[in-house]
């Protein structure tokens, strides 16, 4: 048995005045290569994204309250509408709000100082509001309107200027996306404490290692996409007019070459959120913490082989079925991460946190994403619901039932690491029943509407479907205002939450093991690890926690 | 605290009768889950919808028992397991479970590879080329369909020949005919952008590509052969939908399917009357392009309150005899709406885009328009008003001087050499059910 190894070194005599001050809110709109900032920078940035995104949400759901365009001037205007929503959701939101936690937490797991590249970390953030920028300007010309997808010729040779506007944006982020990567995989190689093995390694840092392997692997293709699309656009190329020798296919197949895993650095963090939360708050170790570990891993490479899947009406048919067998063997990885995940919580002594909350809504909505998924990727079903209302609900059910949820369990479980204070807990569970009953109810009628025969992407549908859809932007609205609540939970906590002191949730790794908020440098000391990340229930770690509880106190 | 020293995996009795328990929760689930499959899908009206809903069946099968056993687990968890207020202390040190893991990868594998088997049954079964396709009386003819923003359009290449020997080609504009058994093998060509050709009842979908027209294009296939309802009354209309996304009107963008209940009520209320017509025009030029103003896709984008056509992103054409004399300076009402067609780019009506497509004799498939049906088109829209500018009293020199004088070609207007009766009934006054959607009624 390994002895027990206390990280206070020289921790115990933290200034106390640095150890309570939090940065000036100046310090978050100025330049800065701290990570701490850089990631309170990204949460913010894209939160605030997240809300012009839901509002478009809404504007959707209130257009298909009635089968007829009435809310919207045009067709066009309600196409650039859902194209907006989405690509501020994927490019916007979901990966730079990953960004932000990764940045935020990663460096503290590791007991390090700062990120490997700290100027590389800031430009990477400071390159968003210019994107968002250049894509919002398309309201000025003509919006994008080809979905987020943007295939050709709809964006080619039947788009306004919006569109390159876009292509350009996406670029942008492209780019701030494949910094922040290099710089997290550098970060977890070279920067952990000597005693942390990558078999001890926090899992949420397995999970941003995935996700940013992923993130430079496959972001060049986008921008590969993109360039060629400008080119079509701009410079006279034909890549995508098969009048010219083109052909429209290219696009898809180095879009989804992209795009397919990008829907697994969307996710995957959320998973990593997934194991540190309901770990901590069942104060029980992860099961299978390295199978867990792994299965990103093999998540990661499996899916860069399925990308074809959303091409089943357009592919040669006899390429369709290898597609559909490696897109049913991803199952075999999250499945694994879904039963460990369970075996968890199993016999733990779950506490009925906020977070751990909002993990458990994560379990149970995104188990009905994966078994969509499945359905999806059986062919012959898939034909049927191809671009229709059931996908919409499949990727919302695991984009949003996965990833905003698992996103709303790590705001409530690091907000006191960030801020210092806790968050209100009772508005924290009203929070969570507005958002799992309305995102339930918004998002699990549409699988019916998708297979009864409503496709995605119209603003115009068939009478019969009324109902559903009203039901639909009922949910909708309730899930809308969902979103308030916790905007005014951040907002009240910020200023009013009680103290929350280093480690409000007696957690072992080590970013509990320094102020909330930390200092600068973040440790005084280089700190030691627990042996495990995880290693709940044993003596050894109840008096680790133990004294660093009394440290930080005799601190004050 | 309990310690497990061991690593060897223990299951205790409570596990077994959880266990049991969920068994018995997602056996009853599931089979509660299961009746609600026919109605959250469209009916079986293709041979091809049944083995799909037979592996939707088994989808819904394994996904509600792994349903039931997740959100089983999770909620026997959330109830035994909760942490009692007054207890702060940790769980057991549990690191993981060899055993477990090993049954939790190899089972969904298995699972997983059963339902790709199963999936590639269906798949092959349903795509396999058929033999004897699209038989009418006989023959096999081809059923083209092309799609334009924002409209599908269905010929038929018969194998009969018109007066001049040439072989006839039925138009029906949204609506594809076909009869119960038939095994219909379509030929989809786009005239712009991607579209996607669904039929939900069929459970058959897709996409149509933008191929070079100049070798040809790059044709796609889709292959259904409807099947019989029990309780419905033939014809029986199912509606088409554009699955991808295609622009402004992508939403409007439908059509139908009329299935007949077998080949010889689909010759006598569609192929023979189609026929019919194409070979017996009305002589009266009005007449005749009402019909063939239906066989363009102009209610794509147009509004006509006269032919019921509501699109939104074209200028409407109630009243357009009246207006089409002022439009243009120097241009007479016929020339305004003969240069309207074949050269629509050259005046475009003030708040409207340049979208619309150019019609006209050298222009493939459905933007393909020879003279006479300009000039019957024409004709047509030359009465669509109170006080038309146009000379009607003399339409028969009045709309072929216009031709001539705008693109130089002359035009025989001597069509509806036979009967000039008012058969002229086209393909798409067929019977068509309740169900339909109001833009399959032009």
């Amino acid at each position: 048995m390994a002895t027990i190894a206390v990280p206070l070194g020289a921790q115990g005599e933290l200034q106390e005045a640095e150890a309570v001050r939090r940065p000036a809110l100046s310090e978050y709109l100025r330049w800065s290569v701290d990570h701490k900032i850089i990631g309170v920078q990204y949460g913010v940035a894209s939160f605030l994204f997240f809300l012009i995104g839901g509002a478009m949400a809404m504007g959707i759901r209130l257009e298909l309250w009635t089968p007829d365009l009435d809310l919207m001037v045009s067709g066009s205007a309600y196409n650039s509408l859902f194209t907006i929503h989405g690509t501020i959701m994927i490019f916007l939101f979901i990966i730079p709000m990953w960004a932000a936690f990764g940045n935020f937490v990663v460096p503290l797991q590791l007991g390090a100082k700062d990120m490997a590249f700290p100027w590389l970390n800031a430009f990477a953030f400071w390159l968003i509001p210019p994107a968002a920028v250049v894509i919002l300007l398309g309201y000025f010309v003509s919006p994008a309107e080809a979905g987020w997808t943007s295939y050709p010729p709809l964006s080619t040779l039947f788009s306004g200027d919006g569109q390159t506007l876009w292509a350009l944006g996406a670029h942008l982020l492209g780019i701030s996306s494949i910094m922040g990567s290099i710089n997290f995989i550098v970060t977890i190689f070279n920067m952990r404490p000597p005693q942390m093995t990558i078999w001890r390694m926090p899992l949420l840092c397995w999970a941003v290692l995935a996700t940013s392997i992923i993130a430079v692997m496959a972001t060049p293709f986008l921008a590969g996409a993109l360039t060629l699309l400008l080119l079509d656009r701009v410079a006279g190329t034909t890549f995508f007019d098969a009048a010219g020798g083109g052909d429209v296919l290219l696009w898809q197949n180095i879009f989804w070459f992209y795009s397919h895993p990008a829907v697994y650095i969307m996710v995957l963090p959320g998973m990593g959120v997934l194991s540190e939360v309901l770990s901590i708050h069942s104060r029980k170790p992860v099961f299978g913490y390295r199978m867990v570990g792994l299965s990103s891993m093999g998540i990661a490479f499996v899916g860069f082989t399925v990308w074809a899947h959303h091409m089943f009406t357009s592919l040669q048919p006899e390429l369709r079925i290898p597609f559909m067998i490696t897109t049913m063997i991803i199952a075999v990885p999250t499945g694994i991460k879904m039963f460990s995940w369970l075996g968890t919580i199993w016999g733990g002594k779950i506490r009925f946190t906020s977070a751990m909350l909002f993990a458990l809504g994560f379990l149970s909505l995104f188990v009905i994403g994966g078994i969509s998924g499945v359905m999806l990727a059986a062919l012959p079903f898939d034909i049927h619901v191809h671009d229709t209302y059931f996908v919409v609900s499949h990727f919302h059910f695991v984009l949003f039932g996965g990833s905003v949820f698992a996103v709303y369990a790590a705001l409530y479980h690091w907000f006191p690491k960030v801020t210092g204070r806790m968050m209100n807990e009772r508005l924290g569970r009203i929070h969570f029943v507005f958002t799992y009953f309305g995102f339930l109810f918004t998002f699990f009628p549409m699988h019916v509407v998708g297979m009864l025969g409503m496709p995605r992407r119209v603003a115009v549908y068939a009478p019969e479907f009324q109902h559903w859809n009203q039901v639909i932007s009922l949910s909708a609205f309730v899930l809308g205002f969902s979103t308030l609540i916790v905007v005014y939970n951040v907002i009240r906590s910020y200023n009013h939450g009680p103290i929350a002191g280093a480690n409000p949730w007696r957690a072992l790794t080590l970013e509990w093991q320094t102020t909330s908020p930390p200092p600068a440098t973040n440790f005084v000391d280089d700190p030691i690890p627990f042996e495990e990340p995880y290693g709940y229930g044993t003596e050894a770690s109840a008096a680790y926690l133990d004294a660093v509880d009394q440290a930080f106190r005799r601190s004050r | 605290m309990e310690n497990n020293p061991s690593n060897r995996p223990s299951i205790s009795p409570a596990a077994v009768v959880v266990a049991a328990v969920f068994l018995l929760v997602s056996v009853i689930g599931v089979n509660w889950f299961t009746s609600f499959v026919p109605a959250v899908l469209p009916p079986q009206a293709s041979a091809e919808s049944k083995s799909v809903d037979e592996l939707f069946y088994i989808l819904v099968i394994i996904g509600g028992i792994v349903f039931f056993l997740i959100q089983g687990m999770l909620l026997i968890s959330v109830i035994a397991f909760r942490a009692r207020d007054d207890d702060p202390g940790d769980g057991p040190p549990q690191h993981g479970n060899p055993l477990l893991e090993i049954i939790w990868t190899i089972i969904p594998a298995l699972v997983v590879i059963f339902l790709a088997v199963i999936s590639y049954q269906v798949w092959t079964q349903n795509s396999e080329p058929k033999a004897a396709i699209n038989m009418v009386d006989g023959e096999e003819i081809a059923i083209n369909v092309s799609g334009a923003r924002y409209a599908w359009t269905h010929t038929y290449a018969t194998n009969r020949l018109d007066a001049d020997g040439e072989p006839i080609v039925i138009n029906s504009g949204d609506s594809l005919h076909t009869y119960i058994g038939q095994n219909v093998d379509l030929r989809l060509q786009t005239m712009d952008v991607i579209h996607s050709y669904w039929v939900p009842a069929m459970r058959v979908k897709q996409d149509l590509l933008p191929g070079n027209p100049a070798t040809g294009g790059r044709p796609t296939e889709l292959r259904f052969t409807p099947a019989r309802i029990d309780g419905v009354d033939y014809p029986q209309a199912y509606p088409i939908v554009c699955a991808e996304l295609c622009g402004d009107g992508h939403g409007r963008m439908r059509g139908s399917v009329v299935v007949y209940e077998d080949e010889s009520q689909f010759l006598e209320l569609f192929y023979e009357p189609a026929i019919h017509a194409i070979l017996n025009p009305p002589a009266d030029p009005v007449l005749r392009g009402e019909i063939v103003i239906q066989e363009y896709i102009c209610n794509s984008c147009h509004v006509l309150d006269s032919l019921g056509w509501t699109g939104s992103t074209g200028p409407a054409m109630n009243g357009i005899a009246d207006r089409a004399g002022e439009r243009v300076p120097g241009q007479s009402a016929e020339e305004y709406i003969v240069t309207s067609v074949w050269n629509s780019q050259a005046f475009v009506v003030p708040g409207y885009t340049e979208q619309m497509a150019a019609f006209g004799p050298d222009q493939l498939d459905a933007y393909y328009m020879e003279a006479e049906q300009l000039y019957a088109i024409v004709a047509y829209l030359c009465t669509q008003g109170e006080d038309s500018d146009c000379d009607l009293e003399n339409q028969t020199e009045a709309i072929p001087q216009a031709i001539s004088t705008v693109f130089g070609i002359d035009v025989d207007i001597t069509f509806g050499r036979g009967e000039s009766d008012e058969s002229g009934a086209m393909a798409d006054e067929a019977p068509e059910a309740a169900a339909d959607e109001s833009e399959t009624s032009d």
